[in-house]
C-alpha cells in the first residue's frame, strides 16, 4: 500500500484530507509542521506528501526545499495545499519543487484529480 | 410542490430542452429555478408557473428552461476521449479532408471546459501532422449565461483546478485581480461560442469534422435524444466523427450512425465505419 504524508498545522484539514486519501488506498502518516514531516520522512520516505504552506516551527516551502535536498528525498510526488493562491506563490511552490498545487478550499473531487494528475492514482 | 406545478414545469424542460424529469426529482426543479425565482420576486413556483403562462416572453421561457438544464462540467473530463480526439481523430480528419482545416462543434459545451481543453490540448499536444491545420472550435448551449461565462473565459478557483494540472494552469491562465483565473487571449482566439438549442436545426452554424455531444443526452427523453441525433447528423462533414458520453449510445435513436469501433460513444455515418476502420 502507498503511503501519504498529510502535513498541516490544522488537524481538522489533517482529518478530513486523511478520509479522502484513505479512500484512495493511501496509508496515512500525519504532521503538524515541517520539522515533524521531515523527521518521518527521514525515517521512510513516503510516496505522496500533501503539504499546506503557512506552519509554525517550519513551512511548508521551507520543508519541501529541505525534502528534495535529502536523500531520496525527490521520490515523494508533493502536492502544495495552500490559501496561498497568487501566481507568484504558486510559481514558487513549483520551483521548489512541488509537483501539484491545490488552491483551498478544497474538496474531494479536486483532491483525487490532483492526484490523479501526478499519476499517484 | 403540486402536482400541478411539477407537471407544468416538466413540460417546460421537455418542451425546452429534452429533460425528462420525474417527479421523484422534483427537488432538480425547485433547486435549479431557486435564483430566478428570488431574482423575479416570486414567492413561490405556483408565481412562477403563473407568469411563465401569463407572459409571452419567450427569452424568460429560455432562460427558465436552460436552468433545468445540469450544466456541471470540468476540464479534461474523460481526458482519454479528448486525447483520442487530438492525437487519432483529427490527424485522420486533416489526412482525408486534405484542405488543411477541420472543424470541431463541442454541442452543449456549457460554460466551455470541454471546448478550452481542446484548444489547450491542439497547443500542447498537437501532433506533428497538425502543425499549421487550421482548427476551427465552436461551443454551443442552450443556456444564454453559460454561453456568455464560456465566452468571458473566466473561472473560479474551484473550476480552474477542476481537472487542470497546476502547470496547464499557469500556462494558460492569468489570474485576475478579483481572484479568478482568465483563459489567454491566445487560446480564447481558437474557440468560438454561440447559443444554440440542440432541439432545433443547426444549419445556420455550418458542418463539421468532429462534433462531441458528451454526456448532454443523459437526462433527455428518448425522442429529444432521438431529435438530437438528427441534428448533429445533418452536420456531418463527409467521414465526420461524433462523440457522445461513454454511457449515451445511438443505438435504436437514429439510424444514421452506426459505431466507429468498439471504443464506446464514437459514431461515424451509418454504412461508413468499415471505411472509417480500414482509413485509420
Amino acid at each position: 500500500m502507498k503511503t501519504c504524508l498529510i502535513v498541516d498545522d490544522s488537524r481538522v484539514v489533517r482529518k478530513v484530507a486523511a478520509r479522502v486519501i484513505r479512500d484512495m488506498k493511501f496509508e496515512i502518516k500525519e504532521a503538524g509542521d515541517g520539522s515533524e514531516a521531515l523527521k518521518i520522512c527521514r525515517d521512510a520516505m513516503p510516496d505522496a506528501i500533501l503539504l499546506d504552506w503557512n506552519m509554525p516551527v517550519m513551512n511548508g516551502l521551507d520543508f519541501l526545499r529541505a525534502l528534495r535536498r535529502e536523500d531520496g528525498g525527490k521520490a515523494p510526488l508533493v502536492v502544495f495545499c495552500s490559501i496561498e493562491n497568487d501566481s507568484e506563490h504558486i510559481n514558487e511552490a513549483i520551483r521548489s519543487g512541488a509537483d501539484e498545487f491545490i488552491m483551498k478550499p478544497f474538496d474531494a473531487d479536486i483532491l483525487e484529480s490532483k492526484f490523479a494528475e501526478v499519476g499517484l492514482v | 410542490m403540486q402536482d400541478a406545478v411539477f407537471n407544468d414545469l416538466a413540460d417546460l424542460a421537455l418542451q425546452g430542452s429534452g429533460q425528462s424529469i420525474s417527479k421523484s426529482r422534483a427537488y432538480l426543479i425547485e433547486a435549479r429555478l431557486a435564483s430566478i425565482a428570488r431574482r423575479e420576486g416570486f414567492g413561490s413556483m405556483d408565481d412562477l408557473v403563473h407568469c411563465l403562462k401569463s407572459r409571452a416572453n419567450p427569452v424568460f421561457k429560455t432562460e427558465c428552461a436552460s436552468a433545468l438544464v445540469s450544466k456541471d462540467t470540468w476540464f479534461h473530463r474523460e481526458r482519454e476521449v479528448l486525447q483520442c480526439v487530438i492525437a487519432e481523430i483529427l490527424p485522420e480528419r486533416l489526412k482525408a479532408g486534405n484542405t488543411g482545416r477541420l472543424k470541431i462543434w463541442v454541442a452543449g459545451g456549457s460554460t466551455g471546459q470541454e471546448a478550452y481543453s481542446l484548444a489547450m490540448m491542439l497547443e500542447d499536444e498537437c501532433p506533428p501532422v497538425m502543425r499549421g491545420a487550421k482548427i476551427d472550435i465552436l461551443s454551443t448551449d442552450l443556456c444564454l449565461t453559460s454561453t456568455e461565462r464560456a465566452r468571458a473565459g473566466v473561472f473560479g478557483h474551484y473550476e480552474a483546478q477542476r481537472g487542470l494540472s497546476i502547470h496547464r494552469l499557469m500556462k494558460h491562465f492569468v489570474r485576475n485581480q478579483a481572484g479568478q483565473w482568465e483563459i489567454s487571449d491566445e487560446l480564447r482566439r481558437r474557440v468560438s461560442f454561440r447559443a444554440h438549442n440542440l432541439l432545433q436545426s443547426a444549419a445556420g452554424l455550418g458542418k463539421f469534422d468532429v462534433i462531441l455531444c458528451r454526456n448532454v443526452m443523459n437526462g433527455m427523453a428518448r425522442s429529444a435524444r432521438g431529435r438530437v441525433l438528427e441534428v448533429l447528423a445533418d452536420q456531418m462533414n463527409p467521414g465526420a466523427v461524433v462523440l457522445t458520453g461513454e454511457r449515451e449510445t445511438v443505438i435504436g435513436l437514429t439510424n444514421r450512425m452506426e459505431p466507429m469501433s468498439e471504443l464506446p460513444g464514437m459514431y461515424v455515418a451509418a454504412g461508413t465505419a468499415n471505411a472509417a476502420a480500414s482509413a485509420a
